[in-house]
């Protein structure tokens, strides 16, 4: 079984980079590796399997897709010139009020929904141009978005990488929280500040001038109540578990978009805005859709298994130590994916010699995020690069991202390590 | 000219295969969703009731599920053995079988569900790459079974929440675990599909005055809790004994757990906490759910082999032994048998006035010299009345 698994996987290896080579698109070159891998290992052309892993990721597709909708009506009725333009105006004096106002600001829309995605389109925009005016360069400000976005949704209440993890060993979500909130406050503060370090107080003269004007009829009370209503169905939904209704994330979002609408004080074409989103958002949604086809095919093949017995059964040094590389690397293959794939394993085998399972996953879970900047997926690093309108190279943006993303690791794998000594976090 | 041409005939050649793709994947979830699984009634069904007898609110859902009614001439105590809380965990609804179809109460009465979430019978889960269904041999042919999945289907109940608030402790639980029924235990009236289901079983168990609530389930060998009893604090003294008797008459080893007082939702907590029964999960060991398992399909699935779970269980990481004969279906299910059973003779070994007398049920050894499908029976020879379908 191994050799007949490691050809396959082998096999879908070549085609991906093959493809790659012959320019074709992330999202194409994963569903060519897929149907590789299903012919190699005999499968055929796997109709129901193909269709059911695609759609593994529809809820996350139609969260990014209602979020972003909203996001850009909010955008285009004047919303975002008018909050940059206030922000500067009150705080571009004060750095680190600033710094700590836009790590708040980064990590709560994430941490409530457990989706980086949602930090990036709900407030990485805005942020991104505030932070601009203060002369850091776009590569570096989406560095800071995109690690903060990433510790966002590690951060409690909701961490998915933590939670999927959990269920797959029947250990229930509790004792996460300042194990994970912990951590997640204090690397975000890091970044912002290390990376931010040379940003200066804005010039406000000119960057009122540079800014797009806001609409007339725009207030704070219209800013405000479009994501008041979205975090009130957010809360009111833990606040009344047994009597609010589950809407679940893109109706609140659709819910809030309507709310944009009705007050906007400019006119808004709903259709080409709408169509616009899908354009803009198409590379994700399709990398999504073959991500979820690749695990379902990697599933069948025997080679999802192949990945994680290896990596299981190395020595135990050596799995702590290349948790660096592989928590990052699952993630950018199987994105929530790699939780119970590797997740599970791991936090057996962790609770098998003793070590605090809970603190050692949430160790875990804040290096996962890292991955979602790197190739194949890459699904939030490019997401970031397109909401900010960053146009350099994207892999400046993954330079500047090295440093904090070595503090995350070290602070995870320590977690791991010292999970023991750490259990008091739990308060269990 | 050309290059529109090109691009045309590239978006139609794309169009067409992704048509064929919903076309025959769309056949497949179809057919699957529809299957009809023949349940002979044996002799010793007395009743075929649904749940929606029990809590009307779930009536007309697709979790309506039956219950099967076995009750002997004379008065004694009641079992309630629930199959299907897990669908992807055959052995489970495959030994609730056996019953409903072979046994014959003497004294007391058995009740059995079949698909206990018949909503997560249906779907089969994204990603797990999980055969649609499969196929037992019997002397009469193959029976087909649904595959199934641990989370009821979301075309039944959809959306999930972001974090799913369990009922009635607020305990926060992964957001797909609302659909998992056993995380939704003790359930309530106005709440989700599987909220309704598990308060439905609550109302039989309190009507019934059930005695003894069996859930029965499969687990990964990397996972702790397998090859056990799990029993609420109310069945402790009957699962350690249970325990003992299996070791040393049956031919198999299983454990005993005591059930987390802190851990909600579960079946071997909140039936123990919310009615008078004493609630007992069982647990085999299923290799086809392990994280680090081959290449997934039915033969998987029934045999239970996999040389990269040895692997695993050479480097210590597994609960449960694992060798190249792995854990075939009918060890699986021939556990869960003699493992109800010895409960049941135990508890009425201690409890003449509220005793069972179950015949015909055959135990471990027997099911692994005949084969499961020894003592499933051909619906072709069964008269029509007498033939109900999960």
């Amino acid at each position: 079984m191994f050799t007949s698994t490691q050809i396959i996987l082998a096999v879908m290896v070549a085609v991906y980079i093959v493809a790659k080579v012959f320019k074709i698109s992330t999202e194409l070159s994963l569903f060519l590796a897929a149907i590789s891998g299903a012919l190699a290992g005999g499968a055929g052309i796997p109709a129901r399997h193909i269709v059911e892993g695609a759609f593994t990721y529809l809820d996350i597709c139609l969260i990014f897709i209602t979020a972003t909708l909203f996001m850009n009506l909010f955008k285009e009725s004047g919303g975002v010139a008018f909050v940059i333009r206030g922000i500067l105006t009150k705080f571009y004096r004060h750095k680190s009020i600033l710094f700590i106002l836009i790590t708040f600001l980064l990590l709560l829309p994430g941490a409530l929904t457990g989706a980086g995605s949602v930090t990036v389109l709900i407030t990485g925009g805005m942020i991104a141009v505030v932070l601009n005016y203060m002369g850091i360069p776009k590569p570096k400000t989406a560095a800071i978005i995109f690690i903060l976005a990433g510790l966002s949704a590690a951060a409690p209440p909701v961490s998915l990488w933590a939670m999927l993890t959990a269920a797959g060993v029947n250990m229930p979500y509790v004792g996460f929280f300042l194990p994970l909130l912990i951590p997640c406050i204090l690397l975000a503060l890091l970044t912002i500040f290390i990376l931010g370090w040379k940003a200066k107080p804005a010039n406000l003269e000119k960057a009122l001038q540079e800014l797009p004007a806001s609409p007339r009829g725009m207030n704070w009370l219209k800013i405000i109540l479009p994501f008041s209503v979205f975090f009130f169905l957010v809360v009111a939904g833990r606040i009344w578990p047994f009597s609010f209704p589950i809407l679940g994330l893109p109706l609140m979002f659709i819910i809030s978009a309507t709310v944009t609408i009705i007050i906007s004080p400019a006119k808004l074409n709903i259709l080409k805005i709408s169509r616009e989103t899908v354009e803009q958002l198409l590379p994700l949604i399709g990398t999504l859709t073959c991500v979820g086809i690749l695990v379902q095919i990697m599933t069948l093949t025997g080679v999802r298994g192949l990945i994680a017995i290896t990596v299981v059964t190395l020595p135990l040094t050596a799995v702590i130590l290349s948790m660096s590389v592989v928590l990052p690397v699952s993630e950018a293959v199987l994105m929530w994916g790699a939780a119970p794939v590797l997740g599970v394993p791991l936090v057996l085998l962790f609770n098998t010699i003793g070590l605090n399972p809970i603190i050692a996953l949430a160790g875990m879970s804040i290096i996962w995020p890292l991955g979602d900047a790197l190739p194949p997926t890459a699904i939030i690093g490019r997401l970031t690069k397109d909401t900010i309108g960053m146009k350099e190279p994207y892999s400046q943006m993954l330079k500047y991202c090295i440093i904090p993303a070595i503090l995350i690791i070290i602070a995870g794998i320590c977690m791991v390590l010292f999970s023991k000594e750490l259990s008091f976090l739990t308060m269990l | 000219m050309a290059y529109v041409k090109l691009t045309t005939l590239r978006k139609i050649v794309f169009s067409l295969a992704g048509v064929a793709l919903m076309l025959f994947a769309g056949i497949s979830f179809y057919r699957i969703r529809h299957l009809k699984e023949p349940v002979v009634l044996g002799q010793g069904v007395t009743q075929v009731k649904k749940l929606s007898d029990y809590f009307k609110g779930i009536k007309g859902t697709i979790n309506d599920s039956y219950v099967y009614m076995l009750e002997g001439e004379e008065a004694g105590g009641t079992v309630l053995v629930i199959g299907g809380t897990h669908p992807e965990e055959p052995a489970a609804r495959l030994a609730a079988w056996i019953f409903t179809e072979n046994a014959l109460l003497e004294q007391g009465k058995l009740l059995v569900i079949l698909s206990a979430n018949r909503s997560a019978t249906t779907v089969t889960r994204l990603g797990g790459a999980y055969p649609p269904d499969y196929t037992i041999e019997t002397p009469w042919g193959g029976q087909k079974f649904r595959m199934g999945d641990r989370w009821s289907n979301p075309l039944d109940q959809w959306p999930d929440p972001e974090v799913y608030i369990h009922y009635p402790s607020r305990q926060e639980l992964a957001y797909i675990d609302i659909r998992n029924l056993n995380r939704t235990w003790p359930g309530r009236p106005n709440g989700t599909l599987t909220e309704k289901t598990c308060f439905a079983i609550i109302q039989l168990i309190k009507e019934e005055n059930v005695d003894i609530a069996i859930d029965l389930h499969e687990a990964e060998l990397q996972y702790p809790v397998i090859s056990t009893i799990v029993a609420h604090q109310n069945g402790q003294d009957l699962a350690a004994m249970a325990s003992m008797m299996i070791s040393g008459m049956e031919g198999f080893d299983i454990g005993m757990e005591n059930s987390p007082e802190a851990l909600h939702g579960l079946s071997h907590r909140e039936i123990g906490d919310h009615t008078d029964a004493i609630s007992l999960l069982l647990e085999a060991p299923e290799p086809m759910l392990d994280a680090t398992r081959g290449r997934t399909d039915r033969a998987l699935l029934l045999e239970g082999k996999d040389e990269f779970i040895v692997k695993a269980g050479k480097h210590g990481l597994l609960f449960e032994k694992m060798d190249e004969n792995g854990w075939p279906i009918d060890k699986r299910v021939g556990r869960h048998c003699s493992t109800i059973l010895q409960i049941i003779e135990l508890w009425s070994e201690e409890h003449q006035e509220k005793a069972l007398i179950i015949k015909n049920v055959p135990r471990y050894k027997e099911i692994i010299a005949k084969g499961t499908g020894a003592f499933l029976h051909n619906p072709a020879t069964a008269a029509s009345n007498r033939i109900k379908y999960e």
